[in-house]
């Protein structure tokens, strides 16, 4: 429903702010008695730690101070669904990708701070690198994560898939795959850590839910949530990227070890090497479909390389599945979709969350069982699009807004109006 | 930092300041830490991305690819110097006005690159905008509504693209 | 040579967390003492808009110009969870939370008014920041003014609500649930492109786009949206990708190695909102912020085959990959 104000597009609210440079990202926030801070990344992908030697990089100018594992041995690790990942890799542990951190570094500049890092040496004992999550889940491959490489597994069953294939004049068979994509955001990560008097630690570090960050970095540590406080700058950009934690567990560590307000900031390539990525996913899809067009059966397996660590992967690849026959009603489906460890840049959420990828493959199928059938693509669509009544891969019957139908006639309509042509 | 500091003068939104600064100084640096102007963001610190654009002696330059005492004698416009105190400039309100604004962290740059596409050619074709931004990513946007932003904004300003 | 191709993908994505998770929203509005409104919550903006959405709907509900709305951003110390800024659900679900909570303080507001005219509930209204008698303008009540009279009787001019609505956990042996996801959101990309034979460049000429998200709160963002998702959709198709070697080292960790589209790769695109109500979404909204950038890569993907009859199978499609299968194609002729 339209009324006065809603269905009208009004000036955004924060668009003052940014059009004047005045909105507050947390990159433009400085204290004063500021310190910075940035950590060593793992040397290699998958390794067993032996020796930090941090005598040289202590003796730089400026460094006030160099954290490890050992200095903080009660440290859980964090994650969005799964506790599996570590902010400090200590001695006699694993590093599983190259963003593992080692060290974190803090000192009364950047530059002094960087210089620090490269002084830092590191041993260690190189393990098999996995970075085909095929490989991961072969018998004999090292195992990434002590469970083993596939994080985990979901199923999908509805209607019965052998009668439906039963039913079909063509079956159609493809494998898709999609790739390691990167957010983006053209906002670096960054944030500002302070300790209040109370023992606070406030945080200023943009994150896509402010609640669950607090939470997570507050059991990690081992503190109460009170202790946690999260403010939330202007956010440069986010797209799925900013809901793991990424510099905030490390602020609060560093913060509560030197007492003065601590400032990081990301260069490009380490937001690249170290924080999440779109999770790769292959896609195998049986269809099977009556000369008409209908579809009678839906086959699909799902792979995901959720990299080192599983972030939101559980969640992401199985919606990969679960949206395996997109707006289509198809009576009889059956699927798995697999979740695995590589030693890969751990993946996560990324804007569509699996089903950005499955559409991909969905769609390229939907055209080549068009171009088979000899049907128009855009015939066939319109013959299988869910309309009110129809049921999900899920189960789930569709009561209302179901406007699929009409989305595909109006995109149609518009695009001839611009003068396309449809061949 | 020592005493290898070089003098520089350099006026920023048509304020003159007179500095030390360190030869390895970058200009942006020297705009956010040591002058307070966080307008201007760091996106990419290699000259890639554009949202450290500035204006410097009336070409847009990236301030991450220029050192600080570079810049003596010269004259910036940074995001802080567009517009007259709390009166915004028309390239300004045309991003408001058409939705251009997203994320914003590509915004003051933008406004920028826009600022000298309209001071060079007060009516510049879409093709020529396009071109002009092309140095200026933007995640969030797709460019379409910055392009109609300052399309919007020429119109407005009626071929005085000297303004400000 | 140039060959031009058109292709089509139709989308849906659930959207909020579904399958059962504990996903909700809550805000809570206040009046000042100056008579503005305050409205909390601490959903993330990054830059798709929500604050503005929120600040409307609270707008509308209570009859005061937007202008008048004061946000309280995000801060653990002082906002409830407003959820994450994911799942598509912010407009959804925190777009509930403030109308909800709006309604609440509507009617906190009206309880307070009638007690002050000594008049029943059909023969007040809301305008611009006051309570009104019908047909005795003159004695209307600014919000101020009321929030100095229940201030004086001890009454707040304030209220908190949630949005929680239930979804199913779907049964783990085979996926099966009633309500796995909250709502669908549906969207339909056609986009043009001309392929260049000799090179295997693609350029995308071409685009429309639309998307059913109910009911547009502001449809300048749902073009915003769709324009940028698009464009991501592009980079996805054509472009993107981070590339591993054998011993897990990122190969292109920068903008010069990992190429993202500039304003000269995105083509002007149409947005054609189609609005078929969603009856639990605030004013009938669904959320668009994902499924803004799904269908863009199957188009063009469909629309390379339908221009040089290569089917590409995984993405992105570089002009390596699509001369590499040209010349397959020429071979296998």
């Amino acid at each position: 429903m339209k009324g006065n104000i809603v269905g009208h597009s009004v000036p955004k609210v924060d668009a003052k702010a940014k059009v004047t440079g005045k909105a507050l990202y947390a990159t433009d926030l400085y204290m004063e008695d500021m310190l910075y801070m940035q950590v060593l990344r793992a040397p290699y992908a998958h390794a067993v730690i032996r020796k930090i030697d941090l005598a040289q990089a202590l003796a730089v100018p400026g460094i006030v101070r160099i954290i490890t594992k050992e200095d903080l041995p009660g440290l859980k690790n964090h994650g969005l669904i799964f506790k599996d990942q570590p902010a400090l890799v200590g001695i006699g542990e694993k590093v599983r990708f190259t963003g593992d951190t080692l060290a974190i570094v803090i000192g009364e500049s950047n530059i002094q701070v960087r210089k620090a890092i490269k002084k830092i040496k590191v041993e260690y004992d190189k393990l098999e690198v996995i970075t085909d999550p095929l490989r991961a889940m072969e018998e004999d491959a090292v195992t990434i994560h002590t469970a083993g490489n596939i994080v985990c597994t979901h199923k999908l069953d509805k209607g019965d898939i052998v009668r439906g294939f039963m039913e079909a004049d063509l079956i159609v068979y493809n494998e898709f795959k999609t790739q390691h994509v990167e957010h983006i955001t053209l906002q670096p990560d960054a944030g500002l850590a302070t300790l209040e008097e109370d023992d606070t630690i406030c945080i200023w570090a943009a994150t896509q839910w402010l609640h669950d960050t607090r939470v997570d970095v507050a059991q990690a540590m081992g503190l109460p949530v009170e202790k946690i406080r999260i403010i939330q700058p202007a956010i440069g950009g986010a797209f799925g990227k900013r809901e793991d934690i990424i510099a905030q567990l490390h602020l609060a560590i560093a913060v509560r070890e030197v007492k003065r307000p601590v400032k990081t900031i990301y260069s490009r390539e380490e937001s690249i090497i170290a924080t999440s990525k779109r999770h790769p996913m292959i896609f195998r899809f049986r269809t099977g479909v009556k000369k008409d067009g209908t579809l009678t059966a839906w086959e699909a397996t799902v792979i995901g390389d959720t990299g080192a660590y599983a972030s939101s992967g559980p969640a992401v690849v199985h919606k990969g599945l679960y949206h395996c026959t997109g707006p289509y009603d198809c009576p009889n489906v059956r699927g798995v979709a697999y979740t695995v460890y590589t030693n890969n840049t751990y993946a996560g959420a990324m804007r569509g969350f699996g089903a950005t990828q499955t559409a991909f493959a969905y769609e390229s199928q939907m055209d080549i069982i068009a171009e088979k059938l000899g049907i128009n693509p855009i015939e066939l669509r319109l013959k299988n699009a869910y309309q009110v009544g129809s049921t999900t891969p899920n189960g789930q019957k569709l009561y209302a807004s179901v406007g699929v139908k009409e989305t595909i006639i109006k995109a149609v309509e518009a695009f001839e109006r611009l003068g396309g042509v449809i061949r | 930092m020592g005493d290898n500091r070089l003098m520089i003068k350099v006026t920023v939104n048509d304020r003159l300041y007179e500095l030390q600064v360190d030869p390895e100084l970058r200009l942006v640096d020297l705009l956010r830490d040591e002058l307070g102007l966080t307008g201007t963001k760091e996106g990419c610190g290699k000259g890639e991305c554009g949202a450290c654009t500035i204006i410097m002696n009336g070409k847009t330059v990236n301030s991450c690819m220029v050192l600080a005492f570079q810049a003596d004698g010269s004259e910036i416009l940074t995001i802080e110097g567009m517009g007259d105190g709390e009166e915004l400039h028309p390239i300004q309100e045309a991003f408001i006005r058409q939705g251009a604004v997203q994320c914003g962290y590509c915004t003051p740059g933008m406004v920028l690159s826009a600022k000298a596409i309209l001071d060079k050619n007060p009516n510049p074709s879409e093709e020529e905008i396009r071109k002009g931004i092309s140095g200026n990513l933007c995640r969030c946007t797709g460019y379409q509504k910055i392009v109609d932003a300052i399309k919007d904004a020429a119109e407005v300003m009626g071929g005085g693209g000297d303004e400000r | 040579m140039k060959k031009r191709g058109v292709g089509i993908a139709s989308v849906m994505f659930g959207f909020g967390y579904g399958e059962g998770f504990p996903d909700h929203s809550t805000a809570s509005i206040r009046i000042k003492p100056d008579g503005r409104v305050e409205v909390k919550t601490a959903a993330a903006d990054v830059g798709q808009g929500v604050l503005t959405v929120v600040s409307q709907i609270a707008a509308e509900i209570l009859g005061v110009p937007v202008e008048s709305i004061d946000l309280v951003n995000g801060d653990t110390a002082v906002t409830r969870s407003s959820g994450s800024t994911s799942a598509t659900r912010q407009t959804f679900f925190t777009g509930n939370a403030v109308m909800n909570t709006a309604q609440i303080l509507r009617s906190i507001i009206f309880d307070l008014a009638v007690k002050v005219y000594g008049k029943t509930y059909p023969e007040l209204y809301f305008e611009n920041s006051c309570v009104v008698p019908h047909g005795a303008e003159e004695k209307k009540i600014s919000f101020a003014e009321l929030a100095k009279i229940a201030a004086e009787r001890g009454e707040k001019l304030e209220a908190e609500g949630s949005y929680f609505p239930i979804t199913t956990p779907p049964d783990p042996s085979n996926g099966q649930g009633e309500r796995v996801y909250v709502s669908y959101t549906f969207v339909t990309t056609i986009a043009e492109v001309e392929i260049d034979l000799g090179t295997g460049q693609v350029e995308v000429i071409r685009m429309v786009a639309a998307p059913d998200v109910g009911q547009a709160i502001h449809p300048q963002n749902v073009e915003g949206q769709m324009e940028g998702g698009s464009a991501q959709g592009i980079g996805m198709a054509l472009m993107e990708e981070i590339l591993f070697d054998e011993y897990g080292t990122l190969l292109n960790p920068n903008l010069s190695t990992y190429l993202i589209p500039t304003s000269l790769d995105v083509p002007r695109m149409q947005t054609v909102i189609v609005e078929d109500e969603e009856p639990l979404g605030p004013f009938g909204a669904k959320g668009i912020g994902e499924p803004a950038m799904i269908s863009t890569a199957p188009a063009i993907i469909n629309a390379i085959y339908n221009a040089c009859g290569v089917r590409i199978k995984e993405l992105p499609a570089t002009p390596e990959k699509i001369l590499r299968e040209l010349k397959k194609l020429a071979a296998g002729n």
